[in-house]
């Protein structure tokens, strides 16, 4: 098997890991070779770039991958040698992330995600595209094969099975005949993707047109205005300009970061692909969604419009730092497409069929304009809950992957015979909380949520 | 509104007095180092008697009130064992209850500062995959938190489920 020999990875790594630095040295360089001479400044900079060229070549030469058994192995490092290796059987799953740079060259990197690792632990950097995702198939196939023989292994399977012993301790090194395995390359030929769901480009800039970022900067805009017009003078545009260019920059980055947005089904979970410049590609496995949102802002609820959500163990709420959320499954849709995607990423549990309970009409006292949109309902499959009048969002939690369950009361609640009920989730955007119920129901709903929970994780599918 | 925080079996299991002590201690401390504040600086500044007084007055109290809630505070703690999880209640002004399934815990510490450490007291607090599972039991006495680590972390154990 020719995945068994170490590989290199794209000889053009060093170039995209060092771009903004050789373009800046390579304009000094240039700059000053072109005026005639060249200066200290230059010549400290060809000497760098010397240097630095070199120490990418020796790093690329020195950075190996490959599969042995059942993990993939990473040899890095130029003075210090390290050696990673990464359990196949644990990883949960492979994003393909393409940052500006990379993706003109064609290449991408392959982020994987280990159960408790971070994010950092386990990425390769750049492959060819084609060959990130081969690796991708391959790796994520492999481990689907060593999950299905662990789980059927039997003793006296075990000389049979190469990929299943390759997980004792024995060792894998005389086992010439792992490479008789009958599933080499399965998911090598072209993986099975089924679209689900596209973002098309006028809908994507509508619905960032009417979020409700541009309704705040519309409010700005009118009491800045008004302080001109009312001031007499242009004083204080100037320190409204940046406030305007954040604005301006903050609806770009949501533009590109989801534009092209595609969401498909694969073998392996359901795979969300979007970006302008940085193209990222990351698949969701179901088994480990613990919840989801349906974001129903006030200019889109005349459209028809929705966004989804959903809280994925392991990757918390900020993952990185750069564009959207990587929880988002749908940046905007439609109501019926957004609860049909949300249908299927709870694996058939509908949030829709949850019938939701107002709270008493005293709650008004404590929420004066959101007790009308706050509402809770469970059965036995899901806890559902909604709030917001601008934002409405709802959120739902399947009674197996509740954590914990919390009954709180203030003061004022307490004079109003009120109380909340929040269900705790892994983090991530999902929190499912009846707020202000009566004290009564709200002590009743936390044993229900209590025993539901219970019982669900005991009678899990 | 006692029915609504009202123990899932007979009754809570308190805290030690001891909570209430060290705490009580702390904030006598306190007020004796603000009080020592206020002497150095009426010298130093010469301030008006009235004025001074006024602020030991307005000092003691805030004391007298610190003193009446850490009581409340303390005798409200409580948790109660059940088959498949715990409940821990807490607080006076803001209340709080809160069910953790044995099943979901992920780890359980014990802490005992130096203070707790003189008063013989320890903390245990329950984590859960979510950081909003604000499950924590204060001072309780050193012994029955570590015996009550070792029963939940052997609950834990065998009613685990993953995420």
């Amino acid at each position: 098997m020719t995945e068994r020999r170490p590989q290199r990875l794209s000889p053009l790594t060093p170039l995209v890991r060092s771009f903004i630095v050789l373009v800046a040295a390579g304009t000094t360089v240039v700059r000053d070779v072109t005026q005639g001479e060249i200066g200290p400044t230059a010549m400290l900079f060809a000497l760098l770039l010397f240097a630095g060229g070199v120490y990418g070549a020796v790093s690329w030469l020195r950075t190996t991958f490959w599969i042995e058994a059942d993990e993939l192995r990473v040899d890095t490092g130029v003075l210090s040698r390290q050696s990673r290796r990464i359990r196949i059987d644990r990883l949960q799953g492979i994003d393909i992330v393409q940052p500006f740079v990379a993706r003109l060259l064609g290449l991408a990197e392959l982020r994987m995600d280990v159960a408790g690792g971070h994010a950092r632990e386990g990425s390769l950097a750049y492959l060819p595209l084609g060959e990130a995702r081969r690796l991708k198939d391959l790796l994520l196939a492999r481990r689907d094969e060593l999950g299905a023989s662990r789980q059927a292994r039997q003793p006296g399977e075990l000389a049979a099975h190469p990929a299943g012993a390759g997980t004792a301790a024995s060792g894998a090194a005389p086992r010439v005949a792992g490479a008789a395995a009958p599933t080499g390359f399965p998911a090598a030929t072209v993986p099975l993707e089924r679209p689900l769901a596209k973002v098309d480009l006028s809908t994507l800039l509508l619905s960032i047109v009417l979020s409700g970022e541009t309704v705040a900067l519309v409010l700005v805009s009118l009491g800045m205005a008004a302080v001109l017009v009312a001031g007499g003078q242009l004083v204080g545009f100037s320190a409204f300009l940046p406030v305007l260019l954040g604005f301006g920059v903050a609806m770009f980055r949501k533009f590109s970061g989801n534009y092209g947005f595609t969401v498909s089904e694969t073998p392996a979970g359901m795979q969300v692909s979007r970006g302008l410049f940085d193209l990222n590609v990351q698949t969701i496995a179901l088994p480990r969604v613990q919840g989801v949102v349906v974001s129903e802002p006030l200019p889109w609820r005349a459209l028809g419009w929705a966004r989804l959500d959903v809280s994925i163990a392991g990757y918390g709420s900020a993952a990185d730092n750069e564009g959207p959320a990587p929880s988002t499954v749908l940046p905007v849709g439609d109501r019926r497409l957004v609860h049909e995607l949300a249908r299927h990423v709870l694996r058939g549990l509908d949030p829709e069929a949850v019938e939701l309970r107002p709270v008493p009409h005293r709650a008004r006292w404590a929420a004066p304009v959101t007790h009308r949109f706050l509402s809770v309902g469970t059965d036995e499959h899901l806890v559902v809950s909604r709030e917001g009048w601008f934002s409405r969002r709802t959120h739902a939690a399947p009674q197996p992957r509740i954590q914990s369950v919390r009954l709180t009361q203030g003061p004022w609640q307490r004079r109003l015979g009120l109380a909340d009920v929040h269900v705790d989730s892994p983090p991530g955007p999902t929190t499912v909380r009846a707020r202000h119920r009566d004290a009564a129901e709200a002590r009743r709903l936390f044993g229900l949520e209590v025993a539901m929970t219970s019982w669900a994780r005991r009678n899990r599918p | 509104m006692d029915d609504l925080f009202a123990p899932p079996g007979n009754s809570w299991r308190p805290v030690s007095p001891q909570l209430r002590r060290l705490r009580r201690t702390m904030l006598l401390a306190c007020v004796v180092a603000a009080l020592v504040a206020l002497a150095v600086v009426d010298v130093v500044l010469s301030l008006p008697v009235g004025v001074t007084i006024a602020l030991a007055v307005v000092l003691l109290l805030l004391a007298g009130f610190g003193w009446w809630v850490i009581g409340r505070n303390a005798a409200n703690w409580g948790y109660a064992e059940r088959d498949a999880d715990l409940y821990i209640k807490h607080g006076a002004l803001f209340r709080e209850l809160i069910a953790v399934p044995y099943g979901r815990m992920q780890f359980v510490d014990i802490t005992a500062g130096p203070l707790e450490q003189m008063y013989g007291i320890a903390s245990v607090r329950l984590h859960t995959a979510s950081p909003r599972t604000n499950a924590r039991i204060p001072g309780l006495p050193a012994e029955e938190a570590s015996w009550l680590r070792d029963r939940l972390t052997e609950l834990g154990e065998s009613q685990a489920a993953g995420l």
